[in-house]
């Protein structure tokens, strides 16, 4: 079966919400079995975590894989990596050379393994996850290597930064000024989030008074700029309603703006670990996405 | 596959030398998280054996089949823990663990720089590992 040519937002789920089961009671085919089951087409995979001797996988390895990929009609879409900035003792903050070689072994894997987007996770320096100080040397000293495997690297703007905060500021400023395609932004849905549990403890860089990190109509500006969301939830209830965060409102702005990409689910709410739950939780958001978007 | 517990009872037995003598106890730890770590982001309190404390000095650790030394992870930042292996930690103990019931714990954790300030060894007036869950940490198993 092709994957359907849909222009627009599709449904996929990233191998991070299995992680309670993971190793546990579920392997890769286990997760890919399950996104078949809902219907979803894209996966995102945590290289670091879900890669059998990463970062140098054997060819059997990769031969799973692409037979995987083709049994579940699965698209490689989006490869989840980390610039691991506090490598060593004593080091909050890695240097350009070590950190691009990092980088640019994620890149050609990825490019490896089908992957067109790559979530770079950078190191943060401060509570409101602000990136390491050399981040632009970083991803510049990358982008010649990102265009010529076709990759694009994202930070991943979540809670609690804002869409209309400083980071996002810079992040698309350099995107402009250089003018590329291979640096852009994934959005976690998680900073729209605008119910909480009364017990809250406060969250550093969350308004205190409830209100979200960000706005939907925020992402309008955004979305030449955004490559992949994690859709992002806590809780789906039996009849189907993301309970903490204002799907709706998110997913027209996105089929209102014509943005092409996919949704990768990320589940984040408890019970983990109990064997069948996030499936469950998964196949509820994946009815609520589909009935949103109507296909 | 692994068990669930960051403990893992699989592996838990005592070392012997060539002689037959025992000379100490092995035991694997997971790590509980979504992703695997390099070793230089490796952080080891204790492995507590009815409450006694055996510390990175009488240990070693066993990743991928490589034994090395606390000192030696500190710099590697090339070599992996994988997410889905259990680290065996043997432990220098003279005449090993004694045939019976023991309560097996473990305090670690890894550095995660996409967190703030999470840099340095752990807390351990804290009782879980950093970042998981507190699950799993102490286990009852057998030594035969």
């Amino acid at each position: 079966m092709a994957t359907p040519a849909i222009k627009g937002p599709k449904r996929g789920v990233s191998i991070y919400s299995y992680s309670g089961e993971w190793g546990v009671t579920m392997n890769l085919e286990d997760c890919f079995k399950d996104i078949y089951d809902m219907g979803a087409t894209g996966v995102e995979i945590l290289a670091n975590g879900h890669i059998d001797n990463y970062p140098q996988p054997t060819n059997e390895w990769m031969d799973n894989w692409f037979r995987l990929c083709t049994k579940y009609n699965i698209t490689p879409v989006e490869y989840g990596h980390w610039v691991t900035s506090r490598l060593y003792r004593g080091i909050m903050e890695l240097n350009t050379e070590e950190s691009l070689r990092m980088l640019k072994q994620d890149i050609i894997l990825a490019h490896r393994l089908g992957f067109t987007v790559l979530r770079t996770k950078l190191g943060v320096i401060d509570w409101i996850l602000t990136p390491v100080r050399n981040w632009r040397e970083i991803i510049l000293g990358a982008l010649d290597l990102a265009e010529r495997y076709n990759v694009c690297m994202c930070p991943e703007i979540h809670q609690p930064t804002a869409l209309s905060s400083k980071m996002v500021a810079d992040y698309v400023e350099f995107i402009d000024k250089y003018q590329t395609k291979n640096f852009g932004l994934n959005i976690d849905f998680g900073t729209f989030q605008n119910v909480w549990s009364k017990d809250r403890p406060p969250i550093p860089g969350v308004p205190e008074d409830g209100s979200p990190c960000s706005y939907p109509h925020e992402l309008r500006a955004l979305l030449p700029y955004i490559h992949a969301c994690h859709a992002k939830f806590n809780n789906m209830s039996e009849d189907f309603q993301e309970t903490t965060i204002p799907y709706p409102e998110i997913i027209k702005e996105f089929v209102d703006g014509g943005w092409d990409g996919y949704f990768l689910s990320e589940y984040e709410g408890p019970h983990k670990d109990e064997p069948g739950f996030v499936s469950e939780q998964l196949k509820r958001q994946h009815v609520m996405m589909k009935r949103i978007l109507g296909y | 596959m692994l068990e669930y517990e960051g403990v893992q009872y699989k592996g838990f037995r005592n070392l012997y030398n060539e002689d037959g003598e025992a000379i100490g106890f092995q035991v694997g730890i997971r790590l509980i998280t979504y992703r695997g770590a390099w070793l230089s982001q490796f952080r080891f309190a204790y492995v507590e054996v009815d409450g006694e404390k055996y510390r990175a000095d009488r240990c070693t650790f066993v990743v991928s089949g490589v034994e090395y030394t606390y000192e030696e992870t500190f710099t590697l930042g090339r070599v992996k823990w994988p997410l889905d292996e259990a680290m065996i930690i043997r432990v220098k103990k003279p005449g090993g663990l004694s045939q019976g019931n023991h309560t097996v714990s473990a305090l670690y954790g890894e550095v995660a720089s996409y967190i703030p300030g999470d840099a340095g060894e752990i807390d351990e007036t804290r009782t879980s590992h950093g970042h998981s869950e507190a699950i799993g940490f102490t286990r009852e198993m057998i030594i035969v």
